[in-house]
């Protein structure tokens, strides 16, 4: 046996083991194994309602958007843990991971994380993608879809999933080595994709290779978007730095004017631990730039496709209403690059650790505000931005006191409880629409998010009683 | 004499496992108490229950007083603790870490008391670097410095010598000592016999979840044996066969 060569399916199967194990751990194997489960029932019945979307929403319209949720998907799934050395270092390291420990085994770097990239994609692959198009098969006796329209979407969502996580790897790879080449290489592709646009070589819709191929099924347009997908995964992979440097970092100390400073806000010097964890750590650009601004990105795209259907200020109130909860994962930012045990040992309860992410949550949410203000003014309703940023930092706001409910300081790894995404659809779901529908009547309305505040504030009242007694049982 | 940490029955089950096994033991003001025991035997499990960490399964526990099951975080203000495993945060310098629990802990003139420990256990030249970038030695000092930076009168400390080179585990145990002698009480978690032979006034062996022994150590010696010897002997030597 050759060592560096032989391990990779061994290692693939535990890793794959592993990551089960995390989650099953938590919520039990059945309250995991339903999860899946639960996607494929919310898209059977999203299925059987394409007839009378179909009235409204013109069928390629709504295909589009389907096919840039997947992307979005993609993009979300990827932009997790690869956010560049030290994120990796944080990940690995206090997982105590196959993918860190098998680094004491004679296998290279690459090939390491070239199995966890893999695993992480068929593992997210079976956990939503499938059971998505599972759903859509289920649900072809109500929707009235040709069985062979569910092959065709099986290949090209799998693809635009595919496609999602593979830009955002590479992009993160790029920010991970400079964020300068980040930045040269982004307008680069901007640069070029405006000029194929600009002198017609290609319809815009070849930008998105995935749905080109929905478009248009032949085998020419299948190799171009396999090709999309397997360069940015092959560069990555090629370019990843895992060697980690012996440098000492060395700091003025900052942390103690910070906290000075956030005297005033409750759990301040937590707060200001906070702060410097997600700066110094590299995670806070990096996460405002592939776990919000880019995911923002898709859904304005998503919407704009729908203006045929809404009018362009109801664009910007369902815009905000989605901004919100996208902000609200800023409460994961906070959570995943952090370990409890840190504090476990200090005279801190659960109570106080939830409190102090939620402070440092808050100051987070100018983030919200400012991309709110500028989309509104950018998009031609500078007189919406008020209301839209209410109520894009009011759903915020609530959202955020949900996932703190239903998941304590753990919601990147509770969030794969088929009841908490269920109890987090149905808290969540019906106060957007309404909120989006009274903003429809007068955008004026959207103020009255305001009054999630009440809510958002029990729910985390009582978050604070539920998760007191909590124990942390894994990694 | 009067007991800073009484327990009565404490069990822990992980799943069908019980780490630790209806435990009762009490440790006397101004002792070094030993929790000795192999590994796996429930040592970590015993100081995470004594400090609020862990709820036991059943069982009490006080702590300097205070119920640690009622009142975890009460009982964690009182006493220093040193984890066996767990590190400072990675980005915080070795300095910010200090003032960073000094403030959670609202400790008056931390500022003094952190230059003191940076000189005496002699990594002021690590003091504003990243905690992620320190060695494990330099970590532990620092995890020492933060369990004693209140000047608790009860630190639980789990293996703390276990990184340290020679010269500062000479250190570490005089000061260990220098503290008891002062009023403190230390109650100790190892699995090295020399150590605890050597400056632990009373000890308890714990295996598989379960006391085997408890006194002082001057007994144990008292007797021409030597505390690896007796431990060996309480444990069953197939335990390392």
């Amino acid at each position: 046996m050759r060592w560096g060569k032989i391990p990779m399916p061994e290692l693939f199967v535990a890793m794959f083991r592993e990551e089960w194990r995390m989650h099953s751990t938590v919520f039990g194997s059945l309250g995991f194994a339903l999860f899946p489960v639960l996607v494929s029932a919310i898209t059977f019945m999203g299925s059987a309602m394409i007839p009378y979307l179909e009235a409204v929403i013109p069928g390629g319209t709504l295909s589009l958007v389907v096919h840039l949720q997947f992307l979005l998907l993609g993009v979300m799934v990827g932009g997790f843990g690869l956010l560049g050395q030290e994120v990796m270092n944080r990940r690995f390291g206090q997982a105590s991971l196959l993918a860190y420990s098998s680094r004491s085994l004679p296998i290279s770097d690459r090939r390491i994380f070239a199995t966890f990239v893999a695993k992480d994609t068929i593992y997210y692959f079976l956990l939503w993608v499938l059971p998505f198009i599972a759903g859509v098969a289920f649900g072809i006796p109500l929707s009235g879809l040709p069985l062979s329209f569910v092959g065709l979407i099986t290949v090209t969502l799998t693809l635009s999933f595919l496609f999602g996580l593979s830009l955002v790897f590479l992009l993160s790879m790029l920010y991970a080595k400079s964020p300068v080449l980040l930045a040269l290489v982004l307008s680069g592709v901007i640069l070029i994709a405006a000029v194929i646009v600009w002198l017609q070589i290609a319809g815009t819709v070849y930008l998105f290779p995935p749905y080109a191929l929905y478009r248009d099924f032949s085998p020419l347009v299948f190799l171009y978007a396999v090709l999309a997908i397997a360069l940015p995964f092959s560069v990555s992979i090629s370019g990843m730095t895992l060697s980690f440097s012996a440098k000492e970092n060395r700091y003025p100390d900052r942390y103690g004017e910070i906290a000075g400073r956030l005297a005033w806000l409750p759990a301040a010097p937590l707060v200001a631990k906070d702060i410097l964890d997600l700066w110094r750590s590299g995670a806070f650009v990096g996460q405002v730039l592939f776990s919000f601004l880019f995911p923002l990105a898709v859904i304005w795209v998503s919407l704009s496709v729908l203006s045929a259907v809404l009018p362009d200020v109801q664009i910007l109130f369902s815009f905000a209403a989605v901004a919100g909860v996208i902000a609200a994962t800023m409460y994961t930012w906070l959570t995943e690059f952090d370990s409890v045990g840190t504090y476990t040992f200090l005279p801190l309860g659960t109570p106080d650790l939830i409190q102090s992410k939620f402070t440092s949550f808050s100051v987070l949410q100018a983030i919200l505000v400012l991309t709110m203000a500028v989309t509104a003014i950018l998009s031609g309703y500078a007189r919406e931005a008020f209301p839209a940023v209410v109520l894009a930092v009011s759903v915020s706001f609530y959202a955020c006191s949900v996932m703190i409910y239903l998941t304590g300081l753990w919601p990147a790894v509770m969030v794969y409880n088929a009841r908490v995404l269920l109890s987090s659809l149905l808290m969540i779901g019906p106060v957007l629409l309404v909120f989006i529908w009274l903003s429809l009547l007068d955008s004026r309305f959207a103020c009255s998010a305001v009054l999630l505040a009440l809510p958002a504030y029990l729910l985390v009242r009582a978050s604070l009683r539920r998760w007191a007694s909590w124990e942390k049982v894994f990694f | 004499m009067n007991a800073v940490i009484e327990a009565e029955g404490l069990t822990r089950y992980y799943g069908d496992l019980a780490a630790v096994d209806n435990v009762s033991l009490s440790v006397e003001a101004g002792s070094l108490f030993g929790l000795l025991g192999p590994n796996g035997s429930g040592k970590t499990t015993m100081i995470r229950m004594l400090t609020g960490q862990v709820r036991p399964s059943s069982g009490m526990a006080t702590v300097l007083g205070v119920d640690v099951v009622k009142d975890p975080v009460l009982a964690r203000v009182k006493v220093g603790i040193i984890p066996e495993q767990e590190t400072p945060p990675s980005f915080l310098t070795a300095s910010e870490y200090l003032d960073f629990v000094a403030r959670i802990r609202k400790i008056e003139g931390a500022g003094e008391k952190a230059r003191w420990w940076f000189e005496f256990l002699d990594f002021a030249d690590k003091k504003d670097v990243l905690c992620k970038d320190l060695s494990r030695g330099t970590r532990q000092k620092l995890m020492f410095a933060q369990a004693f930076l209140h000047r608790p009168v009860l630190a639980l400390i789990d293996e703390p010598l276990i990184n340290f080179d020679p010269v500062m585990q000479k250190t570490v145990k005089e000061y260990l000592r220098e503290y008891v002698r002062d009023g403190g009480t230390i109650f100790l978690s190892t699995h090295i016999l020399e150590v605890a032979e050597e400056i632990c006034s009373d000890v308890a062996i714990l295996h598989r979840g379960q006391i085997v022994h408890s006194g002082p150590v001057a007994e144990i010696l008292a007797r021409k044996e030597k505390l690896s010897e007796f431990f060996l002997n309480a444990v069953g030597k197939d335990t390392y066969a």
